[in-house]
């Protein structure tokens, strides 16, 4: 077992006096692809806001040695945390190229952002094709392998990717699901947050499911993917 | 007889032509710097103006204190008015920056009327003019006389107008300006900090109302006053042009100063001002992104 990245312990998040999670636990290890499943309004996406630190909570966070809870989004991202945003959030008036260049902003040097610009290039040869193009005029698809590839220029530790499925044909979900595991390789951690339970857990290695804001079961996607409650929540079987 | 009379038609429409054109690249300068603050901060800065007036001042205080030529003093001027821009962004507008239109006229209007008073207090009320010794040189190019530092003010509004372009286009920051425009949301997430990037933006603003002003210095007479006026001026070309790019703006530049030019010959000066904001209301109606903008 590879050494822990991400640790979550008796984490509680509210907005304001609701409370939205309660104690959640969570841990991601170096290298892998976990998957945090849930129904709509289960709080996945307050979960990643509290992880990315937009959002303050209750409890520990600790992320590659550093602990969290008392950093701003800022120093979070600088430490390698790295988000997706659901939706894309593309600067559609800008060219698939400076997208991808805003994905390293903060990064200086131009022989590793190059570099880096290579790798995602290589990942999706799509981009290299269309990166004069504006980030607007691509399909759904394609918006979203920018996004990811606007995060890699970051390169992040962990790249926490919010709904990726949504709205995109099943053939091209596929195609996104490969390159997940293809970026593994390359030394980055991801947390996949679905509604799609059963496409993540295709290449997850493991998997929490979140309901009404705490984690009802965890385990590996095999274990996840068997699991009866899991069939009948989201199978309806 | 006939024939000469349309010569001289023809050579007076072009010198027309031509005076408007040159005018209308320094209108354009003038515009530039509030259609990027707008673009960006969503702010309608009034107070544009002004800052085009302090720049003149700048201009004309540089050249008759230290004797420093205009076109020199100009990169100074816009020095001085990128700080005067960045510490009232970083100190005043970024309370409202994005936050709600109203907000940001009344802010923006009573920077305007203190910059406005203290230069009546400073540099008193009287007009001024940066005035070379070679302010009244002309040159004829094709039997049309073209005067030097109207040549110069226009070669040199529309070289800063592509420098801006490429800045917004090549650089990181300038690339980071355009993206908060677009998606601040999406830029923060990638590190971008919004304040910074709002100073910046503002800063580059006045810095070429800085230059603007040096410049319409030399072409024009200066007093305290003149900022309501080169404001609205700049208003109506940023809509004109549309806030989309650089290009947008220059072409609404171009088009006011020369709708201005054949207005004051072919109607009468005293509808300049008919004309010029009569046409900002024809655009609204008919192409409210600009002239150059989408036409959904």
């Amino acid at each position: 077992m590879s050494e822990i990245l991400l640790n979550v312990q008796g984490l509680f998040v509210g907005y304001g006096e609701v409370p939205v999670l309660r104690d959640i636990h969570m841990d991601i290890r170096r290298g892998e692809i976990v998957a945090l499943v849930g129904s709509n309004g289960a709080g996945k996406t307050t979960l990643l806001r509290a992880l990315s630190r937009v959002l303050a909570g209750t409890g520990k966070i600790t992320f590659d040695g550093h602990d969290l809870t008392h950093l701003t989004p800022d120093q979070g991202f600088a430490l390698g945390l790295v988000q997706v945003p659901e939706g894309r959030q593309l600067f559609d008036q800008m060219t698939v190229f400076e997208n991808l260049m805003m994905g390293a902003f903060r990064r200086r040097s131009k022989g590793a952002i190059h570099a880096t610009l290579e790798s995602v290039y290589a990942l999706f040869p799509t981009l290299y094709e269309r990166r004069t193009q504006r980030a607007g005029s691509l399909s759904g698809g394609e918006q979203q392998m920018c996004a990811i590839g606007r995060g890699l220029m970051a390169t992040p530790k962990l790249l926490m990717v919010d709904e990726m499925s949504l709205g995109l044909a099943p053939v091209i979900i596929d195609q996104l699901l490969e390159v997940l595991s293809t970026i593994r390789k390359q030394d980055v951690t991801v947390l996949l947050v679905e509604q799609d339970v059963f496409a993540a857990l295709e290449v997850a290695d493991r998997g929490y499911v979140i309901e009404t804001g705490a984690v009802t079961q965890s385990g590996t996607a095999l274990e996840l993917t068997e699991s009866p409650e899991v069939k009948r929540a989201y199978l309806g079987i | 007889m006939e024939q000469a009379l349309v010569v001289s038609t023809m050579q007076l429409l072009s010198q027309i032509l031509v005076n408007g054109v040159l005018l209308g690249g320094l209108y354009a300068l003038m515009a530039l710097g509030l259609a990027l603050v707008w673009g960006v901060l969503n702010i309608v800065n009034l107070a544009h103006g002004a800052l085009i007036m302090l720049g003149a001042y700048v201009g004309y205080y540089l050249f008759t204190l230290l004797n420093i030529d205009p076109f020199l003093a100009l990169p100074l001027s816009m020095a001085v008015l990128f700080c005067v821009g960045y510490l009232l962004q970083r100190g005043i507008l970024n309370l409202i920056a994005r936050a709600a239109m109203f907000n940001t006229l009344l802010i923006t209007f009573g920077i305007d009327v203190v910059l406005t008073q203290l230069a009546q207090i400073f540099f008193s009320a009287d007009f001024r003019t940066i005035n070379p010794s070679y302010a009244g040189s002309n040159f004829m190019v094709f039997g049309v006389t073209l005067p030097l530092v109207r040549v110069l003010a226009f070669v040199v509004a529309l070289a800063l107008t592509i420098a801006l372009w490429l800045f917004l286009l090549h650089t990181r920051l300038g690339r980071a300006i355009r993206a908060t425009a677009q998606n601040l949301g999406a830029a923060r997430l990638y590190g971008v900090e919004p304040k910074a990037i709002y100073a910046l933006t503002f800063g580059l603003g006045a810095a070429l109302a800085g230059g603007a002003g040096d410049l319409y210095g030399v072409v024009s007479q200066i007093n305290p006053y003149i900022g309501a006026t080169l404001t609205a001026k700049s208003f109506a070309i940023a809509i004109i042009g549309g806030l989309e790019s650089p290009l947008g703006v220059v072409v609404g530049g171009i088009f006011l100063g020369v709708v201005e030019s054949l207005t004051a010959l072919y109607i009468g000066p005293t509808f300049v001002d008919i004309a010029s904001f009569g046409i900002l209301v024809l655009v609204l109606i008919f192409r409210p992104n600009g002239l150059l903008g989408a036409t959904t």
